[in-house]
């Protein structure tokens, strides 16, 4: 049993090493998810520059997949990534294309399900305007999406200031026109009374909601497929709904 | 009136729109607010299961045209209102902040004269990009009968232009629209054409037909659109399934959307776009209308059983996309798969592909789905309906054909 401090630079470094030394792990756990077992107890092996795989010797696409792995609620993805990181050595790029092998498979499957759901959440994620003229949003979502979330409001909403909050996880990042901070709940206290002009404006958006809809051609069930009941409770104009 | 009085009436007339798509555009934020994702987004569905991703809205529903099957038409005693520029632009800017909508689609009832009109959409619009320094997305309708160094300006400042070309033929348009013609709405198209780059109009253009209002086939309509792609480079051409909104002796009375016809068309729509597809291939004169029991691919195969079952590991690009339940992305996995491994049934699987329709055009590496005496047109026919049936069931028709795709 392996175990890294939870972080991806981390993680790779202790595949890397692994590979590298060509050993095959049981298990690649995190620091503080391991369970004390006296069969397998935990290794934490010293890294340094001589005895990894330089990280550049991995594709990019295969890099980009793997930490959407990370990010993912899967059980065992450190070994998933391992294995996958494996293969590109052997197959290079054209690892991408080998989904007859079960983890790249895998990988892929799952990469592609995180990116799904945090596009998803690029679209239904809402912000209510606070009294301290601060924008603040909530969302609930399987994967560890709070980065890409970020990213993307970062690019496009630079002169506000923002808090995102992953309800599931407890973290938060929060954004001063700058840069972004990632904490956790309980490191921060945050006063969530929404602004005058709010109630206002979001009664707006729910009217024009309403609005939109053609009613010769309701289609409750097709509207649900695209927006599943997961997402509503963080969705504002489907308050109403349930 | 209110602002949300107002918004109400304004988007209650911009809904029979069909365009939603925010995608195309790779926008940077300068120094601002919003950007473009090339891949679109959307924010919301409303309860007829639409995607919402932008501010649909009319800049007013005064008309002086008397458009037969439009809601707006001059001799209708309907509310009316006007947005001013102002009230758009922070509209826009405050449901952008709070990630309600990707950006603004724009259109509008005409107003003294098509110029005045396009003058006052253009100030609306250049507020919000200047003003505002809004970089977010923004959808346009250009007003037939402009003057085109207006276009030349909004198309400056949109990401996408469109003008409705109503209906799918001129007697159809001379009919209904008696204001309107033909001749306008391509004018601008083919200015469009002319000039699209990356500041002019990056996500192109579109347009839009009603269909059911008049007497055209299928054929005529597909023949129609098939032009258009051709001609004017055309990003999109959305379909609108007539809604009797008025009464008029050359209207249909029919108060039913035909809903499944418009999602046939939508799938020949997106044959002719990237299956290499005909419309030849899809209809024909004695037979000028889509099957309603199985979609137009399945149909041409049904058609075509001599070219299939077709080798997964063998065939080429455009033939993979003729397989029904096969499309450019499952056929772009199986290409690029196969140099590496020989394709079983349990391998497409295995990519997502799904085999529900595939299943039964196809070999792998030889094997048929079941005992290959099977393949007959009766077995399959009968096979393809009940599985459409259950889809529909489940799933519902209107399906990802208002997402853009890539």
């Amino acid at each position: 049993m392996y175990i890294y401090d939870g972080t991806w630079e981390d993680l790779v470094k202790v595949i890397s090493w692994l590979l590298k030394e060509k050993r095959k792990p049981f298990q690649i756990k995190e620091e503080t998810q391991y369970e004390n077992n006296l069969l397998t107890p935990p290794f934490k092996p010293v890294i340094n520059k001589e005895n990894v795989i330089a990280k550049n010797y991995f594709p990019k696409e295969v890099l980009k997949i793997s930490y959407y792995v990370f990010l993912s609620n899967e059980k065992d993805k450190e070994l998933i990534i391992y294995y996958f990181l494996l293969n590109s050595l052997k197959y290079q790029k054209n690892v991408l294309y080998m989904r007859n092998l079960k983890c790249v498979n895998k990988a892929l499957t799952i990469s592609n399900r995180v990116s799904r759901e945090a596009h998803k959440w690029k679209g239904f994620l809402r912000f209510k305007e606070m009294q301290n003229n601060i924008f603040f949003a909530e969302f609930n979502a399987d994967n560890n999406i709070l980065g890409i979330l970020a990213n993307h409001f970062k690019k496009r909403l630079p002169k506000e200031k923002w808090v995102i909050k992953d309800e599931k996880r407890d973290i938060l990042c929060l954004y001063d026109q700058k840069n972004c901070y990632f904490l956790e709940g309980k490191e921060i206290k945050l006063d969530l009374n929404i602004n005058n002009e709010e109630k206002n404006m979001e009664e707006l958006w729910k009217s024009f909601f309403k609005t939109i809809a053609i009613k010769e051609r309701v289609n409750k069930k097709c509207q649900q497929n695209f927006m599943p009941k997961k997402y509503w409770p963080n969705i504002l104009e489907m308050e109403d709904e349930q | 009136m209110t602002l949300k009085e107002k918004l109400e009436i304004l988007a209650d007339s911009a809904k029979y729109d069909a365009s939603c798509s925010s995608s195309g555009s790779a926008r940077k934020n300068k120094n601002g607010i919003g950007n473009g994702a090339i891949s679109g987004i959307c924010h919301s569905f409303s309860s007829d299961g639409r995607c919402i991703s932008l501010l649909k809205i009319l800049m007013t529903n005064c008309c002086i045209f008397d458009c037969k099957y439009c809601i707006n038409r001059k001799s209708n005693q309907v509310r009316r209102a006007l947005f001013t520029p102002e009230e758009i632009a922070t509209l826009t800017i405050n449901f952008y902040k709070r990630n309600y909508i990707e950006g603004l689609f724009l259109s509008s009832g005409i107003i003294k004269s098509p110029d005045y009109t396009m003058e006052k959409m253009i100030e609306t619009i250049s507020l919000l990009r200047n003003k505002y320094h809004f970089n977010g997305y923004i959808h346009a309708k250009a007003i037939p009968g402009a003057s085109e160094y207006l276009i030349q300006k909004l198309g400056l400042l949109v990401d996408r232009l469109s003008a409705n070309i109503e209906l799918p033929t001129e007697n159809g348009l001379t009919l209904l629209a008696p204001d309107k013609n033909t001749s306008k709405v391509t004018e601008i198209m083919s200015f469009v054409k002319k000039k699209k780059s990356k500041v002019f109009t990056p996500a192109g253009q579109s347009t839009q037909m009603i269909i059911g209002a008049t007497s055209e086939t299928d054929l005529d309509i597909m023949s129609k659109s098939s032009n258009l792609y051709q001609t004017y480079q055309l990003k999109r051409v959305f379909y609108s399934a007539y809604i009797a909104v008025n009464k008029d002796k050359n209207l249909p009375s029919s108060k039913m959307p035909p809903l499944k016809r418009e999602n046939r068309l939508y799938q020949a729509d997106w044959l002719l776009r990237y299956y290499n597809f005909k419309v030849d291939d899809l209809l024909e004169k004695e037979n000028p209308n889509f099957n309603i029991l199985v979609d137009p691919k399945a149909d041409w195969a049904l058609r075509h059983l001599e070219e299939f079952p077709k080798e997964i590991n063998k065939a080429s690009y455009y033939d993979l996309v003729k397989v029904p339940g096969i499309g450019p992305t499952s056929a772009k996995k199986i290409i690029s798969s196969r140099r590496f491994f020989t394709i079983h049934f349990s391998d497409l699987r295995k990519m997502g592909i799904s085999l529900k329709r595939a299943k039964y055009f196809i070999l792998c590496d030889g094997k048929y789905f079941a005992n290959i005496s099977c393949f007959q047109k009766s077995f399959i026919t009968s096979n393809l309906i009940l599985e459409e049936k259950e889809e529909k069931k489940e799933r519902v028709t209107q399906l990802s054909l208002f997402y853009e795709g890539k």
